[in-house]
């Protein structure tokens, strides 16, 4: 047998031990369906999201205060990314906290509020039919509160407390947070006759700061946070590394936190400082980008596979967004059309050039994964099953690559000089390394349909070494 | 008396690939026989496997933070 290597670490007579009555998943290996419908869900609502830019550019090349922007932009959080974030955790957080998720059954019940909730919201956006925003807003509301529960519960089933456990801890928190704070706007805004005095209260702020404080709780701290925490998991998992210095990591994620609290609440007051906290939180993206670089130079694997490329290019795209942050918290800044389509081109370039594009990197190995898993894992041994590389084609993921960075380039640039018709040329772009991907994710698919499944060779049955 | 062991070493592998080498030795693992299987993560994903397949096992975590893992027949 080819692996059969001597084993070189001594066996520590103390450590824990994981026998049948400890492991956490029993004799039912996680479902695969969960996270895929969650996973689909996403793909049609980004790939939707992504037509209707195309077809209504000047939704980008104007001020982003709009029924249909904040329509389009709700498409893209919750029905994108969120779907893709929570089905994905559902996943993960197991795994990577070695644990078992506390209920699959709840997590089922989410998905109908939550596929609900935001189908709901995007339509009532779109009308401008606040009170109908606030009721969906709710169904979505109770859909999250169950998946917090959940992943809570999970939490504390977790033996050793790390890092990565601290991200999903403080992430769950903010997600809560901000549905909080976008329903009380909405309910604010709709019932101001009926609840005058909530109605009062949000209205001492002014809207634009309010909404912008409520995309930033959602946006580092759901999105961002998670991105970090996970990725402290995932990348050396995928590159065969380790994480090289925990503290520095700790360090990452708790300013994180304390860099977003005090930019929640210096955004919602409009108040100068909100410079000082900004860059709180460019310090912790610094420690983060740091311990990355050191968890990549202690690889073994050298060659790094695309999908790893893309979420690495994703990061360092946080360099210019940090740039941008820093420029539109300058105390006193001019408000003028370029400084105001400043903020779409910040908030494209967050949402789809780091945390979409971080996301569409690390689904090329968590997609393929979870189909492999789903298809094959009772097959190995007993039939020749493909390697995960042989579930999608390389080559058009790094077409795909190429057309987003230059659709995602095109994008922004047009934004900030509000040009409709290049703005459409970059967003086509987009759409079309969409496409592609979404062909890529159909391949992988197919496999659940029709296993690609051949006998064993009969030279691989090899008796054992003895 | 000792039973026969056969040893796996499976670190250095990025997943899936530990799972398929420990699923693919125990496909052909004698009655009697126990495969010590050394990996870098403990392997979550193969307990449900194992358990389906009628084998039963024991994980002990290493100084190293690798994960040795005896694999029998039940």
């Amino acid at each position: 047998m080819a692996a059969t290597l001597p084993i070189s670490a001594t066996v520590d007579r103390v450590a824990p031990r994981v026998t049948p009555q400890t492991q956490p998943f029993g004799a039912t290996a996680p479902s695969s369906t969960l996270p895929l419908l969650f996973t689909i869900t996403g793909l049609l609502a980004l790939f939707l999201g992504a037509g209707w830019i195309v077809v209504q550019p000047e939704i980008l090349a104007m001020y982003h205060y709009s029924p249909a922007a904040i329509a389009v932009t709700h498409l893209f959080v919750l029905g994108w990314l969120c779907s893709i974030v929570m089905g994905a955790m559902y996943q993960l957080v197991p795994v990577a906290l070695e644990t078992k998720l506390f209920s699959e059954r709840l997590a089922q019940v989410q998905f109908a509020f939550h596929l609900t909730g935001f189908v709901g919201m995007v339509w009532a956006f779109s009308a401008w039919n606040l009170k109908s925003v606030a009721l969906f807003g709710a169904v979505l509301a109770v859909g999250v509160a169950i998946f917090i529960f959940n992943i809570a519960r999970t939490l504390l089933r977790v033996p050793k407390w790390n890092v990565v456990a601290t991200s999903v801890a403080s992430a769950i928190g903010w997600v809560l947070l901000a549905v909080a704070a976008g329903l009380v706007i909405a309910v604010a805004k709709s019932f101001s006759e009926s609840l005058p005095t909530l109605a009062g209260w949000v209205f001492r702020f002014d809207p634009i700061g309010a909404m912008h404080a409520h995309a930033h709780l959602g946006a580092i701290g759901f999105f961002l946070i998670l991105i970090v925490g996970v990725s402290y998991k995932l990348i050396p998992m995928f590159t065969l590394s380790e994480l090289q210095n925990p503290r520095r990591a700790a360090w990452s994620v708790i300013l994180l936190n304390t860099g977003l609290a005090g930019s929640f609440v210096t955004i919602l007051l409009r108040s100068p400082w909100k410079l000082a906290f900004s860059l709180v939180v460019v310090l912790a993206l610094a420690l983060y980008a740091l311990e990355l670089r050191a968890i990549l130079r202690a690889r073994k694997r050298a060659v790094m596979d695309w999908g790893v490329r893309g979420f690495l290019t994703a990061v360092s795209l946080m360099f210019p967004l940090s740039i941008i942050a820093a420029v539109l918290s300058w105390p006193g800044l001019p408000v003028n059309t370029y400084t105001m389509q400043l903020e779409n081109v910040y908030g494209f370039l967050g949402l789809v050039g780091v945390v979409s594009f971080a996301i569409i990197g690390m689904l090329y190995k968590i997609i393929p994964f979870i189909v492999w898993f789903g298809t094959y894992s009772q097959h190995i041994g007993r039939a020749q099953v493909p390697s995960l590389a042989e579930l999608y084609s390389a080559r058009l993921q790094i077409i795909s690559y190429w057309i987003f960075l230059a659709g995602l380039l095109t994008t922004l640039l047009a934004m900030e000089f509000s040009n409709a018709v290049a703005v459409r040329c970059g967003t086509g772009l987009l759409a079309a390394s969409l496409a592609v991907f979404g062909f890529n994710v159909a391949t992988m698919l197919r496999h659940f349909v029709r296993p690609q499944l051949k006998p064993l060779p009969k030279t691989s049955v090899n008796r054992a070494i003895l | 008396m000792e039973t026969p062991a056969i040893q796996l070493d499976a670190r250095g592998l990025e997943p899936p690939q530990p799972m398929m080498k420990i699923l693919e030795a125990v496909a052909t693992l004698p009655a009697g026989a126990t495969l010590i299987a050394h990996t870098d993560r403990q392997p979550l994903l193969l307990y449900p496997l194992l358990e389906q397949r009628g084998f039963t096992y024991e994980t002990t975590t290493q100084s190293d933070g690798s994960h040795i893992t005896h694999i029998r027949h039940r």
